[in-house]
């Protein structure tokens, strides 16, 4: 007695009975499968941190040139006096030209507020409608300026304006180009460590002489490393004076 | 098969192969979307973007893993034959998937500078003397190009053109393509993924190519490498009516046995159309029909009836102490060879 024939199906002609019920069956798993792995991928995301824009800000402070441009808060109704504020400019660019020439002044900045916790930035609007001598030159505040120490330091490298908020996520590896463009285009780079120093784990990065690094750290963003380097605190910001020498990828 | 090309050549079951495929993306990109990223333990919402380029992403990522699956579950088991049918419009879907992926990326990550995406591209990319920070955007346009490729060159006019071998060496690329994304997602987002659910599946699921191609590579290493000039095939009993038994002659080279009824012919495995394992299929309306898409040969003589014009080697066989034998030396495609006749004894 010969074995029963298998169904047999060719693709131009009817289905045969003995497959429907299974091709359904896989058609239907496949629905089941592909619904489960979207949930799974989708609902398992990392946290991206509570970096956000948070709207059109005004602020009165007194600007830092170097390493890259800060604002420290005088006057704002969205930051506290004292308070450091990492600025940028529209896209992916920095204020260093829309901040040169203006060391030490009291200045008027106007745009986008970033905020991620004690991490502070803003995207300053084009040219002087972003960043200009304030009217009363006489204002003060007390920027005090601590050494720290020295510290070797293990964290990421990231730009000072998406990892503020500008982008969700603006940290890690599937966002390393994206990161490398906005130092290209003069954004501050900012250390995030794995601990903190002084109350703070960002950290606005310099080479040792206090001016921009931004060619130095471009191998090394968006990846575990350690470098060492003097930290200072100027107002409310830290810097990480790096010694680029002594970067190395995390073990 | 058609006499000459069309876009398409529309039937019931594309039809229904296609709309469970949309459906299957549709589905993905919904849930991912609307259902799943609203339940993940996020501070913040993500960026519209960065959201879609992951939904879309790994959407292709799955897609390509199940599209690979599908040849050797095919081989294990013939119910899988008819999700093989149609799998190139998987494919040329899976392309669209991951085309629109990279636009997301290329006009998120490489936008708002003063620079074109691909100069913004060049000058972000470094990092190539490094594993973790290599840059992944080249690997996944690399892959992505393949992918093009193989999409545009999934019709009958480019089989043609190329020739089956041709064809099918180019579009073994999809190994190399898939290797790529792998390794794209393996050193970025795999990297990024702090819940370890992401990693299991997508390690579990490379896993599962692997392994599926291995049991199926087992399933097919039986070789009769005898050096003599008649190979020993089978009884004619061993072959049901309308199928076919198959010999291996070599790595390369497979022949299928027909009967039909009481007559029994020797033809190459392999059809011209896309190589598919024609000892798998069947004699439909007096044809031997490859159970890949259908093409349709004359058992005796290997030619497609009337209109069409494919041909395949034939065989000559023997019948010794009831035993077929095969001459290892394949015939000109198309060549006639009188069948072998024997009338199987208690069958069925």
């Amino acid at each position: 007695m010969a074995k029963p024939q298998e169904p047999f199906f060719v693709g131009w002609g009817k289905v045969p009975k003995a497959l429907r019920v299974f091709l359904a069956s896989c058609a239907a798993l496949l629905v089941v499968a592909f619904g489960a792995l979207a949930y799974a991928t989708s609902a398992t995301q990392t946290d991206t941190g509570s970096g956000a824009i948070m709207g059109r800000t005004e602020v009165i402070g007194i600007l830092q040139e170097k390493p890259y441009p800060v604002l420290h808060v005088i006057q704002s109704r969205h930051f506290e006096p004292g308070d450091s504020i990492l600025l940028s400019g529209n896209g992916k660019s920095g204020a260093i030209d829309q901040a040169a020439g203006l060391d030490g002044k009291v200045v008027q900045a106007n745009g986008f507020r970033l905020d991620r916790g004690d991490l502070h930035g803003m995207q300053l609007r084009n040219g002087q409608r972003g960043l200009k001598l304030a009217a009363d030159q006489n204002q003060t505040l007390d920027i005090p300026v601590k050494s720290l120490g020295r510290w070797r330091l293990q964290g990421e490298v990231c730009d000072g304006k998406c990892l503020v908020g500008a982008m969700r996520p603006g940290n890690g590896l599937a966002h390393r180009a994206c990161a490398n463009l906005c130092l290209l285009g003069d954004v501050a780079p900012v250390f995030v460590s794995a601990g903190q120093v002084d109350g703070s784990a960002f950290f606005l990065m310099s080479n040792p002489e206090g001016e921009p690094v931004t060619q130095e750290v471009l191998k090394y963003t968006a990846v575990l490393v350690e470098v060492e380097g003097e930290v200072e605190r100027r107002g409310g910001v830290l810097v990480f004076k790096v010694d680029p020498e002594t970067f190395r990828v995390a073990p | 098969m058609s006499v000459k090309y069309t876009p398409v050549q529309w039937n019931k079951n594309k039809w229904g192969y296609d709309a469970v495929l949309i459906a299957l993306v549709v589905l993905y990109i919904t849930v991912f979307i609307e259902v799943g990223t609203p339940a993940a333990d996020l501070a913040r919402p993500l960026d519209n973007a960065i959201l879609r380029m992951r939904a879309f992403g790994t959407c292709a990522l799955w897609m390509l893993t199940f599209i690979l699956c599908i040849g050797p579950l095919a081989r294990l088991d013939k119910r899988f034959l008819p999700v093989l049918y149609n799998r190139r419009h998987f494919g040329v879907l899976t392309a669209v998937v991951a085309f629109t992926h990279a636009m997301y990326v290329f006009n998120w990550y490489f936008s708002f500078t003063a620079q074109t995406t691909l100069a913004a591209m060049l000058a972000s990319t470094n990092g190539f003397g490094q594993i973790l920070g290599f840059p992944i955007e080249i690997l996944g346009l690399v892959s992505l190009i393949l992918l093009g490729i193989l999409a545009a060159t999934s019709h009958d006019f480019w089989l043609t053109f190329l020739s089956a071998p041709v064809w099918k060496s180019l579009h073994l690329l999809i190994y190399p393509a898939y290797a790529l994304v792998v390794a794209h997602v393996s050193l970025g987002y795999f990297q990024d993924s702090a819940n370890p659910v992401f990693g299991v599946l997508f390690v579990g699921s490379a896993l599962g190519v692997a392994v599926l191609h291995l049991l199926a590579l087992l399933k097919e290493r039986k070789v009769n490498d005898a050096a003599t000039e008649w190979v020993e095939a089978c009884k004619p009993g061993d072959i049901q009516d309308k199928r076919a038994a198959i010999v291996t002659l070599s790595k390369d080279e497979r022949v299928a046995i027909f009967r039909t009824g009481s007559s029994f012919s020797a033809v190459s495995n392999a059809c011209a159309h896309q190589g598919g394992p024609l000892g798998e299929g069947k004699i439909v309306y007096g044809c031997v029909t490859c159970p890949w898409h259908g093409f349709s040969y004359k058992a005796r003589n290997g030619r497609s009836p009337a209109p069409f014009t494919e041909m395949i080697p034939t065989y000559n066989m023997k019948l010794e102490d009831g035993t077929l034998y095969i001459d290892r030396k394949a015939n000109q495609p198309g060549t006639d060879v009188e069948p072998i006749i024997y009338e199987v004894e208690n069958d069925g």
